[in-house]
Parts: structure tokens; sequence; C-alpha cells
């Protein structure tokens, strides 16, 4: 329901394209043009897509997995050329997804965030390569596992010997909800020029136990209490959604996905 | 209204509490002194319901409700209010939400229909201006970024939406600055009605220039060992409290 909520509000928003993913696509974005694409992911399928984003062209793409699907992304990026990308996983899914910044100047941005309710298995994989100098590139990828269920975040951000004034940041922030619940989580970084700005950070942590009794102090359940902390820390990543008309679509996606937890 | 007999509570096997009466009714405004250690705050979390003291003996009375076999958000629902020390921060949760919970949960106990959003609305801003809060702090994350004295008058503006009958203050005053603390003790007395009452737990007397006492009380190793009126907390100002401390060691 959600994938087709997503896809019927996608609809009602002018320039936003709809994507089915059970074909591999190939898309091509001219020198300045700016598109807006949401893909979702509602069966059990593998499907590629890959965008050469040419010249200053921007990218605005939202990937909602609702069944457990295997995608692979490819973004491609010439100078002077922006994307950002919303990727939201709500129970098993696998996205392994690349970007590539070859010419300067580029812009990457990636926020992603996965729900694992019990018996659920979800894989992130993002490798972002800097091919060349001055580029930007930002990543926050968000994890909650609740019940007996894994997730497992991979990142890798490369800087290429002679990408310099590299701005890289990484960043993957996880909750597991119960002693049953995994999450792994692999940041990795690997430079090979000498002036670049990177950065990684990964934490692993359970709910916050003096925020629950500060909540339940003002009189919500221990329940109540934890929802809205779990919210809390997943809604930002529909907040920052690459297609700002969708936030609020994908906020309900996630309370409704955290029902399951 | 609350009344606590013979209160002994540990946390893990040190017991802080070693016997505390109290008896507090509507109207009325307590003060609770004493020096560092001496189980103030223990006091303030043992009656809201933190789990992590236990009690091990004795009794608690609020509003004909045996308080001690509640769970903390029932307590909290029945009306009573602790106001942090360290305020909690919790990123993501807006303000206006929290909020919105917690006072329909509060209603919800008392057989209340849920508010409407605009009944809502109009409550938040009616209670932010009790204590001059920032409109803009209350669409913000819950105390996320807020300074020290935001913190606490974002405290005293929750009492103001939950409109509690008994209010735990448990060390509003630390960290504030004369503003600020002026902001907060004045929210706080304008909040007093002669049907509830506060508990206000303090190191310094100068909060009680705003917050007059009925009853000035002083704890020392988990025990009341002297109460009397606001004449006290003076005399506590300019001698301290070695006086009552010799005498009770005596």
């Amino acid at each position: 329901m959600d994938a087709e909520r997503l896809y019927e509000a996608a609809g009602r928003i002018e320039g936003v394209e709809r994507l089915l993913s059970s074909a591999d696509s190939r898309i091509e974005l001219a020198p300045g043009e700016e598109r807006r694409i949401v893909a979702v992911h509602d069966r059990r399928d593998a499907a590629e897509l890959s965008v050469e984003l040419g010249e200053g062209a921007r990218l605005h793409l939202v990937e909602l997995f609702t069944s457990e699907a295997f995608r692979t992304l490819k973004l491609r990026q010439r100078s002077g050329s922006s994307a950002d990308v919303t990727i939201l996983q709500l129970g098993s899914a696998n996205l392994d997804c690349t970007v590539d910044l070859d010419g300067p100047e580029a812009e990457s941005r990636v926020n992603g965030l996965f729900l694992a309710a019990d018996g659920d298995h979800c894989e992130f994989a993002l490798r972002t390569n800097h091919n060349a100098g001055d580029c930007r590139s930002e990543s926050l990828v968000k994890g909650v596992a609740g019940g007996k269920s894994t997730g497992e975040f991979r990142g890798l951000v490369y800087v290429a010997p002679d990408a310099q004034r590299t701005d890289a940041r990484q960043t993957s922030r996880n909750i597991e909800l119960g002693d049953e619940a995994r999450i792994l989580t692999k940041p990795q970084l690997e430079i090979y020029a000498d002036d670049v700005k990177c950065s990684h950070g990964a934490t692993v942590g359970q709910l916050d136990g003096e925020a629950i009794l500060y909540m339940r102090q003002r009189g919500l359940t221990d329940r109540q209490a934890r929802r809205l902390q779990i919210e809390g820390f997943a809604a930002d990543v529909a907040d920052r959604c690459a297609i700002a008309e969708l936030a609020e679509t994908l906020r309900e996606a996630v309370a409704a996905q955290l029902e399951n937890m | 209204m609350l009344t606590v007999k013979n209160l002994h509570a540990s946390v893990g096997d040190k017991e802080i509490l070693r016997g505390i009466d109290l008896e507090v009714r509507a109207g009325e405004v307590h003060a609770i002194m004493g020096p560092n250690g001496s189980g103030k705050s223990t006091l303030a979390s043992v009656l809201a319901g933190n789990e992590k003291f236990t009690v091990t003996a004795g009794e608690v009375e609020f509003l004909g409700r045996n308080l001690l076999e509640m769970p903390i958000e029932d307590r909290a629902r029945l009306g009573l209010f602790l106001g942090f020390q360290y305020p909690v921060e919790i990123p993501g949760v807006s303000m206006a939400n929290f909020m919105k919970q917690a006072v329909n949960e509060h209603r919800k106990f008392r057989g209340e229909e849920p508010l409407t959003a605009s009944q809502f609305l109009k409550l938040m801003r009616e209670k932010s201006a009790v204590v001059e809060l920032d409109a803009k702090l209350t669409s913000r994350a819950v105390n996320e970024g807020f300074s020290g004295g935001e913190k606490k008058k974002n405290e005293i503006f929750q009492m103001a939406m939950l409109d509690p009958k008994l209010a735990i203050l448990d060390e509003t005053d630390s960290g504030l600055d004369i503003d600020a603390l002026r902001i907060v003790a004045t929210g706080v007395t304008k909040l007093h009605t002669p049907e509830n009452a506060t508990v206000v737990i303090t190191h310094y007397q100068r909060l009680l220039d705003y917050i007059v006492p009925d009853y000035v009380h002083v704890l020392y190793k988990g025990r009341i060992i002297h109460s009397g009126d606001k004449t006290l907390a003076l005399k506590l100002e300019k001698e301290g409290y070695d006086w009552l401390i010799n005498d009770y060691e005596g």
C-alpha cells in the first residue's frame, strides 16, 4: 500500500517521472537538464538503473522498497552536476549503489533509511568514487532493526590520486531495538589524494533510556515513548527527501512500518 | 494531597533515603534544601517513579492512591509532575508532537476527549507566554540545542500545559542567570493555586525570594532533620547547615 500511495502521490506532482522497477533502465540527463524521478519496488525482482548526468545536470531521485527487491543503482556524474538521492527500505531489500563523480565540482547527496522488522534482512551498499577533484559527497544512512532481524550498511568513499580538494562525508547511524536485532556497519575510506577533507562516522546503539523515562514522566506509555523516539530518529531522512513534496508521504510510510516493529 | 511515611529507598545496595516523612496539602509550597548527596534528587525521582531506585520500606499516598504501586506514567497522569534537573534532549521529536501526546494521554486518563488541533495550538500559545518561551522553540525538537535557561523554561512550560496537582521541581534554579531565574520562578508562582501544591528542591535561598515557601525542610543523610518556615532558608543562607548537622550528629 505504501508503494502505491507513494506512486500516486508522485503522479500528482508536476514534472515527476515514475518508474516501476521490474525492468532495467538507462537514463541520460542532457547538460543543464533537471529531472525528478521516483522508483517504487513493490515486488521481488532485480533491476538496474543507470543514470548519466551531463555537465551541470541535476537529478532528484527517490527509491522506495516495500518488497525484497535487488536494486543496482549506477550514477555517473559529469562536471558541475548534482544528484540528490533518497532511499527508503521498508523491510527486506538489497541495494547496491555506485556513484562516480567523473568531472570537477560534481555533488552527490545520498540519504538512506532501512527499517528491518522481525525476520527482515536489509542490505545497503554505497560506493562513492571521487574520480575528479573538487567534488563533494555527503551520505547519511540510518538503520533500525527490531525483533529478530539484520541490517547491513557497507559504505566506501574512494578518492583517486588526482582528486584533490575532495570533500566527502559519510555517516551511518543505527538503532537495535532488542537483543536479537543485529546491525552491521562498515564505513570505509580509501584515499589516494593528499589534499582532501574526508570524514566518516558510524554508530550502533539502543534507544535512550533517559529520554524514555522523561517522556513517561510526562504521561506517555513506554511504548509511545519508544515509538516517538524511533520516529524522531527515522523522520529526518524523510525530511531531507530529494523531492520535498514527497516528504510527508515518506514520513507516513515510515510511521506505518514502525507499527510492525 | 501527598503523604510520605517512613520512606526508604536504595540504588543497588546503597540506601539513600532512610525514613522520610512528609505531608503536603493543597495550596502549599514546600522547599527541600540540604547539602549535596543528602538524597534530595533521589526523593524526587522515587516519588516520580524512576525504576532505577528500589523502595525498601514506607508508604506514599497521593490523592488517596497508593503511589508506589503505580507506573511512572500513571503517576504523571494522576497529576504528579517532576521538573528535571537535567532535562533530556530528544532529537527528531518535536515539542508540539510530544506535548500533544502528553496532554491527550492526561485527558484520556480523566475520561476526556482529546483536544482538536486548534484547541491544542491555542493552549500552546497561552502556556508558552507564562514562561516567555519563544514560540519558535515549541516547533523544535525537545530540548535539542536549547540553552540551559531555555531547557528550564521549557520544563515550566510543560508543567503549565499539563496543569499538575503536585509539581516537584528538582533544582530548577541551577544554572540559571538572574533573568531566567526570575522568569522561571514567576512562571511557577503564576501557576500556583489553592488547589495545587509545589515542592521545590533547591540549594539556594535566592529562588525562594520569588517562590515563597510555607515550609522549609532540611534533608541530610536521607532524613528530614529539621523543618521550619521561610525564615529557616534565610538562616541557612547565612549560617550554612553545620549547626543543624552538628545538632543531629551530636
